[in-house]
Formats: structure tokens, C-alpha cells, sequence
């Protein structure tokens, strides 16, 4: 395998130090579980990591498009992990509190679903990286009408279709004029895809001018050149339409009239939300304002967590990063746990606070 | 030291680059303070700017203690043990990529070494191995007109302008 093909979640080391006899779960199989995982079964740590959707990469693999991120890439990275450096995946399999609750995009994938008090028993300890996955609301009338999706709801199907669920198939879009409300990369994702998928026509509305768009103009201009339509200052007001989409109203300043753009599929591209299970139990707050004696422990002392899930939707950088710093966090508290030393551990930093400005990449 | 260096090279593919920040934030992991720099063009395209190991350095001439040298992978690395104290900082000038960083403590400048510790165990950059879209590479320099398509330089030119908006007009 070359290595410019592969995602080497396990950069630290060449290869795993021998096994150091402790064992840690990890929830979400996205950048930030993969980078933890990469770095705990470097030093030796049996790793199990678990996730809801069939195939590990998270949005790297379910939510940017394969011509930004090769899917490739990704899985061979997954295979090394596995093969080289014997971590264990549990694909297919959510981790949940209570009774399962199916409201978020993908969660038909998982087939088993396992309590996390089970987990913390069976680990020294448990890392959390589920990421965000529910889509902010417009909370405009019409949002629930047929043929208005979010962004993920969008863009799940596409890359999830290819990976055996027969009852997925990517969003029906052929013939239809789509509207994407946003201007940020996954709005961006969404044009390019219904452009992709055979779209009569593609108009992203955003609510401030061009120069503030979160893409930025030089996509704005490929996105033009590909065939969309940008139009700035547009503010939705109203999804129109009886039981199915009609269209959407928007007002522009400076003009009385609203306008009416026809469009019977609408993508709303305006940034997701963290689903953390069981936030208050573990007391993310506190952990999100860095108010926490370790680096990323929850309220549950060998429970901590990482990621989009802390942070609210950022970027894989990100991610990667607070996998990291979990990981090597949790690795220095059961180094001195298992020596009686908790107290002398010297917590480095804060967790960020979640940037205003949210992306998908 | 006349002859052209062989040995490896660093190469971003600005064209399949997204911007993630993976390989700032790896970097920063490993190194406490990054080496590679996440900027945002006036076009909005983010991309990190960073140390191309160049074979004619500027920087390797425009530093008066000698504290930049080529290493045998033919890496441009940092002598902090001659770089400490310095108040001129021309290296930071000389670098037509911005990839030389200011410290505010201890040594003047950093810069990316090519993770020198980890090629001496027989690894590569780190950046480069956790790229999520294979954007950066390691390469042998003589690799690298093959690794540079015409979107790669297109994008490259973008970036330059960016930096050195009045060179290009």
C-alpha cells in the first residue's frame, strides 16, 4: 500500500508499541474517533470503536462529496488501523442512553444498539466523538413540506447510497429546479451535487452579499460556471407550496415585493447542531467551558469527549485535533491512575469555544 | 554545496487542497506550535502556506549566523542554537512563500523541519501522512514536475497573487 494513498490515522508510530493490557471504546468512528483511536492502538491500547453507519470515516466519508475527500483514501487508512494496528470496529452500532430514538440522518443504518453503561464497564475507559448531526432549522413556514431537505439530508443519500442500504438512493432531483438556501461549504456541496445529479436549474439564496459568503467568490465562481445561479441578499421567508414544494419567497432590501423563486427540491444549508448522547449526565457544559479537572473528561470520570460533539460543527482539522488531545489526555490519567497519581496531572489548556463560523470540511 | 539537491521535497496540491486544517493542527500536535499556516485568499479559498525546501533558499542566504542549513534529506531545518537572539529576523523576509513563522519566545523564527525527528526513524511529515484528501505529499524532488497538473499550478498561481499581489500585476 503507498502511503500517499492512505490516511495514516496512526502517524505518531510506525508501527503498535506490544499490548499494554488496557482497553478503551470509542463512539463515532468520524476524524476525531479515527485520529483517537489511530493514537491510543499506537501506544499499545486495545481500541474498540464503534459506529451507527456502515462504513467508519463519519462526514469524511457520508458528507462531503467523493470528489473533495477520495473515499479511498479513507478506507485504507480504516483497513490499516484495523489490519496493522488491530482496532477493533463495531459498524452498524449505536451507542445510546434509553430507548433508541431515531431522528437523526443515518440512524437506519445501525442495526445493533448498545447502552454506553455497558461500555463503561467493559473499558478502562471511553472516548465520545458523535459529532453533530442534526441540521439547524430555518424556522420559516414550510419547512416540513416534500422536497425540502437539509443539507445532510441532501447529501447523506448520495454517498450513502453507494454503500448497500437498499432502501437509500440518492435525493430525486433530475428535471426539478433546486434551491439551496447558504452560502458555506456544504452549501457549495449541495449545488454541485444537484448540479451533479441533473438539475433544470440551481439557485443558492443567501441572506448577506457575495464578498460575506462563507465559501468564499472563487467557489461562488466556479459554481457559476458549473451553471448555478447566487443571489445575494435574499432572506428566506416562506417555503410555498400544497403538500409538495412549489417554490420560495424571499425578500431582498430596498424592495417591497417579495420574490418568488419556483423550485420544487429546496436543500437548507445553514450549519448542523451537536447530538450528544446524554449531554447532562455528562456534563458537557462544564467540560465545553474547560471547567473540568482533566483536558476533555466528562462528569463521568473515565468517560471524555471529543470532536464536533463538543464543539459544535467545525472543520475535520478540528476534529482531528480534539481526538488528539482527548486521547492523549485519557492516556496520561490511566498512566497515573494506575499509579495512584491523579492529583499531579497539569491541565494544559481550555477547550475552544465554538466558533460562530461553522463548515462541513 | 553547489551541486542541486537531490533528496525529498513537500508538495501541496493547491487544487485538491479543501482547507480542512488537518495538517496545521497535526503539525501543532506534534511540534506544540504549527509549521504550516491555514490562510484565507481574498477569493475566500483556504489553503496552508508552507516551507517548499527550496533548492536555491533564500532564506539559507539571507540568514547572517548560519542557523538555517540543508540536512541530508535535503530538508531546510532551523539551528535554534544559532538562531536564539536574533533581532533581524530577514529570514522571515526573504521567504517568497510566507513560510517562515515570528516567536514571540526563546528562538527568533520556526519553521518546518519536514518532521526531522520522525525521518530519522523512517517515517514522513506527518502533515502529509494524515492529509484527509492526499492534497499534501512527500516527495523526491525529481517527483515533483509530475505532481504539479495544471489545476495544481493554476491554483498555485492564485495563491502567489495572494501573496504577492503586486509581482503579478
Amino acid at each position: 500500500m503507498s502511503s500517499s494513498d492512505t490516511m495514516h490515522f496512526a502517524f505518531v508510530r510506525p508501527d503498535p508499541l506490544p499490548p499494554n493490557g488496557r482497553s478503551v471504546a470509542i463512539v463515532g468512528a468520524g476524524p476525531s474517533g479515527l485520529a483517537a483511536a489511530g493514537y491510543l492502538a499506537s501506544l499499545g491500547y486495545e481500541v474498540d470503536i464503534y459506529d451507527k453507519l456502515p462504513k467508519a470515516g463519519g462526514l469524511m466519508t457520508f458528507g462531503i462529496p467523493s470528489q473533495r475527500i477520495p473515499p479511498a483514501r479513507i478506507q485504507a487508512g480504516v483497513l490499516e488501523l484495523e489490519r496493522k494496528y488491530g482496532v477493533n470496529f463495531h459498524l452498524q452500532t449505536k451507542i445510546c442512553c434509553s430507548a433508541p430514538l431515531h431522528e437523526e440522518e443515518g440512524d437506519h443504518f445501525s442495526c445493533d444498539i448498545r447502552g454506553l453503561g455497558e461500555l463503561v464497564e467493559d473499558h478502562d475507559a471511553v472516548i465520545i466523538c458523535t459529532g453533530s448531526w442534526k441540521s439547524r432549522a430555518l424556522n420559516i413556514p414550510g419547512e416540513h413540506l416534500s422536497g425540502v431537505y437539509t443539507s445532510l439530508q441532501f447529501l447523506f443519500p448520495i454517498r450513502a447510497a453507494g454503500y448497500g442500504k437498499p432502501g437509500v438512493t440518492a435525493p430525486a432531483v433530475q428535471g426539478l429546479d433546486v434551491v439551496v438556501i447558504g452560502a458555506g461549504h456544504s452549501a457549495a456541496d449541495v449545488a454541485h451535487s444537484a448540479l451533479r445529479l441533473g438539475a433544470r436549474s440551481v439557485s443558492i439564496c443567501y441572506r448577506k452579499t457575495r464578498r460575506d459568503a462563507p465559501c468564499g467568490l472563487f467557489e461562488i465562481d466556479q459554481l457559476e460556471a458549473a451553471g448555478a445561479r447566487f443571489l445575494e441578499q435574499h432572506t428566506p421567508v416562506r417555503f410555498d407550496g400544497e403538500g409538495s414544494l412549489a417554490g420560495l419567497v424571499c425578500r431582498v432590501p430596498h424592495q417591497e415585493e417579495l420574490v418568488y423563486i419556483p423550485a420544487q427540491a429546496a436543500a437548507t444549508a445553514i450549519g448542523e447542531i451537536p447530538t450528544p448522547p446524554f449531554a447532562k449526565e455528562l456534563g458537557l457544559e462544564n467540560v465545553r467551558k474547560g471547567d473540568v479537572k482533566w483536558l476533555n473528561m466528562t462528569a463521568i470520570e473515565n468517560v471524555f469527549v471529543a470532536g464536533d460533539v463538543l464543539t459544535g460543527p467545525s472543520k475535520i482539522g478540528k476534529a482531528i485535533e480534539s481526538g488528539l488531545k482527548a486521547a492523549r489526555s485519557l492516556a496520561n490519567w490511566l498512566d497515573l491512575k494506575a499509579q495512584s497519581r491523579q492529583a499531579e496531572f497539569q491541565d494544559e489548556e481550555r477547550v475552544p469555544r465554538p466558533s460562530p463560523r461553522t463548515s462541513p470540511h | 554545496m553547489s551541486e542541486s539537491p537531490a533528496g525529498k521535497v513537500l508538495y501541496v496540491d493547491y487544487s485538491t487542497c479543501i482547507g480542512c486544517e488537518t495538517c496545521e493542527t497535526v503539525c501543532g500536535f506534534l511540534h506544540d506550535a504549527p509549521r504550516i499556516h491555514m490562510t484565507r485568499t481574498r477569493d475566500g479559498v483556504l489553503v496552508p502556506l508552507y516551507c517548499r525546501h527550496c533548492e536555491k533558499a533564500h532564506c539559507i542566504r539571507a540568514c547572517h549566523r548560519g542557523a538555517l542549513a540543508r540536512d541530508r534529506d535535503g530538508a531546510v531545518v532551523l539551528q535554534p542554537m544559532l538562531c536564539r537572539g536574533c533581532e533581524t529576523r530577514e529570514c522571515t523576509q526573504s521567504c517568497p512563500y510566507a513560510a517562515m513563522v515570528l516567536t514571540n519566545k526563546g528562538v527568533a523564527v520556526r519553521k518546518c523541519d519536514m518532521c526531522s525527528e520522525r525521518r530519522a526513524i523512517g517515517l514522513g511529515p506527518a502533515c502529509a501522512a494524515m492529509c484527509p484528501t492526499g492534497a499534501i505529499r512527500f516527495l523526491d524532488r525529481c517527483e515533483l514536475a509530475c505532481a504539479e497538473t495544471e489545476a495544481a499550478k493554476d491554483a498555485e498561481k492564485r495563491v502567489l497573487a495572494h501573496l504577492r499581489p503586486s509581482a503579478n500585476k
